[in-house]
């Protein structure tokens, strides 16, 4: 009986240590001028907002994740890019897990909201309208880029996959449109 | 451990990691990459 108490009471000391942890991370990064790695932040302040005609975002093909801030809700997360056709895109991962929904929660919130959004590449903000792309043959490029940029290459079987995933509803990519486009 | 030692000791812990995560340099990063794999492997 000691012997099963003291095991709970080590259990009931990790668990505590990680969710302390957990809590006091999400709180310090809340409303900070963007995302940690993990948790949100709030808004975005920092850095030149952008103006004018839209950027070649091929450039965008060197930038590993940018900082993408909803206006409602007002907070931020650090996400993937890919750029095709001159368009750029955002993905959402894991979006029909249980885990995923939780994590994800922004992906939700802006699908079922207004989408607007605010996006700070390399110390460049843009103001951005997020668009769900379900289906139709842009999600071809899309996904060769993220294969491409973020997996082990755009494969036809790994593009294949990924179509699939989308479709499923697996994976959520967001086209970052220019508002009012 | 009796019951109100236990909590005392929860107690100190939490303060504990508190200011850890806080006032330790590099050791929130360290933590997100940490839990960041996890999600990756297990989501």
């Amino acid at each position: 009986m000691g012997g099963l108490r003291i095991i709970l009471q080590i259990v009931g000391i990790a668990i505590l240590i990680l969710a302390t942890t957990i809590i006091t991370l999400r709180l310090d990064n809340q409303d900070a001028d963007g995302p940690s790695i993990l948790f949100p932040g709030g808004q975005l302040i920092s850095g030149e907002l952008h103006t004018g005609p839209e950027p070649d975002w091929s450039f965008t093909d060197d930038v590993s994740t940018i900082e993408l801030q909803l206006v409602d809700p007002m907070s931020s997360r650090t996400i993937f890019i890919m750029e095709s056709e001159g368009k750029i895109y955002i993905p959402s991962g894991y979006m029909r897990s249980t885990l995923g929904r939780i994590w994800k929660d922004w992906a939700f919130q802006a699908d079922e909201g207004d989408g607007l959004a605010v996006a700070r590449i390399n110390g460049v903000r843009y103001e951005r309208q997020l668009i769900r792309i379900k289906e139709g043959p842009a999600l071809n490029g899309i996904v060769a880029k993220m294969a491409a940029k973020y997996g082990a290459g755009a494969t036809p079987e790994a593009i294949q996959a990924g179509r699939e995933s989308i479709e499923a509803g697996d994976i959520w990519i967001f086209e970052m449109a220019a508002r009012g486009a | 451990m009796k019951t109100k030692n236990y909590l005392a000791l929860c107690a100190a812990v939490a303060v504990a990691v508190v200011l850890s995560v806080l006032y330790v340099p590099g050791l929130s990063d360290t933590v997100e990459q940490v839990l960041l794999a996890f999600l990756a492997s297990n989501a």
